[in-house]
């Protein structure tokens, strides 16, 4: 048989694999774990675009809340902004200080003003009708934005959908079926044992990628969507290809080596709880393991190529901001090569696996 | 295609699930033709089968099927087609695209997958059914499904897990036929039956098992020649019989002689085929009219029971 004929088989394999991904029952939770950061921006999006069209009909001059001095009443200050978007009032209360050994007690009420104007939310404090404090902020921070989908990257895609999903659907490419007592169809092929599962990898990785890549994707667009359009222009013009490709290359890269992982575990063990549990434990404590095991991991390669780091919460407990800490990232090329090095051997475990594979359903 | 051993052999193969025995140090040369297995449950038929498809390794010994290892799907799977006793069919699948997928899976272009899936539907009566979802198939249908795709590709090598259940008689018939087309041209079909009967009827050789371990094997009346133990039984049909009972009482071999109601007939047990066969012609010689001898045990009913007793 000639190795044209062999791939073709592969191809077979995967076309008839991918249909079996992509509407299995099983394959509708990692549906959900891919497009769950996209709600969460379309939500963020939409709140954005609702607040800038419904505030902007009521925005005030930059110049006239600048003019705006600590100690102004509020009166003043309705006559020179106009109404406020919102305007709250606290219920009056008594506070004590001590002024010169001496107990004073005062009544104060709060008012809570906010104003915009087309660009930036002014919140104003008043006590007793005299302002106290004035602040302005960015109604949409892009650079937050993308930080934040940064942290949704590496934190969420990265450590938990991609790799919660690519058990879901490596695992089953082999162990599913034996637990549905259809393995042996694709045992009486005249194929390879080795071209069964490539073409059952390939179809993997196809559905994998396809499934967090537009997931991915689907929340890099919703992210963007809310923000300022001479901003988007300026990303797109500087780094904005370069920082989708490098995404969409880590969320690719990290199918193909948690996929490889996954695909191993299905072959070589009954229990998918356990490897999962052992490989998220060991990925999780990735940043502060010693140098060389560091390397034996995918998460190590994968964050490496992210183009923006992840906002760390410095009021985090330790722990936390351990376990979340990126180790010292390799080069990009590197991890390309890092990923496809650990995939290749993982694979190749696994090929041995396969032909050693019975079918003896009544074990499962 | 080139083949270099028209047999499927077991050289010393055995086994284990675990601590469970398979099948111990079975030793087989099944030639072409209709093979039965029979044993009872879990007496390790299917897993001769598993052996013979690769679809388990043998813990020790050597197997070939007409010279191709089970270990090589590759080369063996051209050759051989197994229909197991488990449904494959993936979710929403008609029975049509089920036999072609497997077809196209051997490599076969699309056009000529779906020309050999029909023929193969047709082999089997399912040609009108072939449109349907196979979740919708009766038992029946299923066993048909699974046959047509094990046969689609043309293999020299039939293996068959209980493929007669759940057919209606006339199918059965019918399917009967097939197999016995597949032998005509020195082809292997190697199939496990509970059904006794039926075995008698299709097989050309038989192989007994119980316990992972081969009882008997061979043609049904070879095997009953080797069982010593238990005289052999034969039905004359005759005229006078309280006559030739007589005279047969009389000879050593012959352990017991019952006359038939009808007083026509009669039911002779021997421990020496040969002598009673001679001691016939001696009796027809003597100008008693023997109509017709009838071997009453040579069937795997007998042998199963004599062999390996108890349930099916």
């Amino acid at each position: 048989m000639t190795n044209a004929i062999r791939m073709r088989q592969v191809w077979t394999i995967a076309r008839l694999q991918l249909t079996r991904v992509f509407f299995s029952k099983r394959s509708f939770w990692v549906y959900l774990l891919a497009l769950f950061p996209s709600v969460i921006f379309l939500g963020h999006g939409v709140e954005v675009k609702w607040k800038r069209e419904r505030w902007g009909a009521q925005k005030t001059e930059s110049g006239i809340l600048q003019s705006i001095r600590r100690g102004d009443t509020d009166g003043e200050v309705l006559q020179k902004a106009g109404m406020p978007i919102t305007d709250f009032r606290s219920g009056a209360f008594r506070r004590r200080r001590e002024i010169g050994g001496e107990n004073e007690e005062r009544e104060i009420e709060r008012r809570y003003m906010m104003f915009f104007d087309g660009t930036n939310r002014w919140d104003l404090r008043f006590e007793n009708g005299i302002l106290q404090s004035k602040r302005s902020r960015p109604l949409n921070d892009f650079d937050e934005d993308r930080q934040i989908f940064a942290g949704v990257f590496q934190y969420f895609y990265l450590r938990l959908a991609i790799f919660f999903g690519c058990l879901g659907i490596f695992m089953n490419l082999f162990r599913g079926e034996m637990m549905d007592k259809t393995l042996h169809f694709w045992f009486l092929i005249p194929a390879r044992r080795e071209v069964l599962l490539a073409g059952k990898y390939l179809a993997g990785l196809i559905a994998s990628v396809l499934i967090f890549g537009t997931g991915a994707a689907l929340s890099f667009a919703l992210m963007l969507w809310p923000q300022d359009p001479a901003q988007l222009s300026a990303f797109w013009q500087v780094e904005g290809a370069v920082h989708l490709f490098w995404y969409a290359a880590a969320a690719g890269l990290a199918c193909a080596g948690y996929g490889s992982v996954f695909l191993a575990s299905g072959l070589l063990l009954r229990n998918p709880i356990l490897p999962a549990v052992v490989i998220l434990l060991w990925e999780s404590i990735n940043g502060i393991l010693p140098t060389l095991l560091q390397k034996l991991s995918v998460l190590y390669y994968v964050q490496a190529l992210c183009p923006t780091p992840p906002p760390v919460n410095a009021n985090a407990p330790l722990l936390v901001r351990l376990l979340s800490a990126p180790a010292e990232p390799p080069a990009a090329v590197v991890s390309v090569l890092g990923v496809m090095a650990v995939t290749a051997v993982v694979l190749w475990i696994s090929s041995k696996a396969v032909r050693r594979l019975e079918i003896n359903y009544g074990v499962e | 295609m080139s083949t270099t051993t028209p047999e499927v052999e077991f050289d010393d193969v055995s086994k284990f699930y675990g601590e469970v025995l398979g099948v111990n140090r079975v030793t087989l040369r099944i030639p072409p033709g209709i093979t039965s297995l029979v044993g009872p449950n879990g007496s390790g038929k299917t897993t001769l089968m598993n052996l013979m498809a690769g679809l388990i390794h043998a813990d020790r010994g050597a197997l070939s099927v007409r010279g191709f290892s089970p270990r090589e799907p590759e080369q063996l799977m051209r050759v051989l087609g197994y229909a197991t006793q488990y449904d494959a069919a993936p979710r929403g699948t008609t029975g049509m695209d089920f036999v072609t997928t497997g077809l196209m899976l051997a490599g076969f272009p699309a056009g000529e997958a779906r020309e050999r899936a029909v023929k193969a539907l047709e082999r089997v009566r399912m040609q009108e059914a072939a449109s349907r979802k196979v979740a919708s198939y009766s038992k029946g249908m299923r066993q048909r499904i699974r046959l047509a795709q094990a046969i689609a590709h043309d293999p020299e090598v039939l293996v068959l897990d209980e493929p007669l259940n759940g057919l209606d008689p006339l199918v059965r018939a019918e399917t009967i036929a097939l197999f016995r087309e597949f032998a005509a041209m020195g082809r292997h079909v190697i199939l496990s039956s509970h059904v006794l009967q039926e075995v008698d009827i299709l097989s050309d050789q038989v192989i007994l098992i119980a316990n992972g371990m081969i009882i008997a094997e061979g043609q049904i009346r070879s095997v009953r020649e080797e069982i010593h133990e238990h005289p052999s039984q034969y039905l004359v049909r005759c005229r006078d019989a309280s006559r030739v009972a007589s005279l047969l009482f009389e000879l050593d071999h012959i352990t017991q002689v019952q006359i038939q109601d009808d007083r026509h007939g009669l039911l002779v047990m021997t421990r020496n085929r040969r002598e009673f066969s001679r001691a016939l012609t001696r009796v027809s010689l003597a100008g008693h009219l023997v109509e017709s001898v009838v071997p009453a045990d040579e069937n795997m009913g007998a042998l199963y029971e004599y062999l390996i007793g108890g349930d099916r």
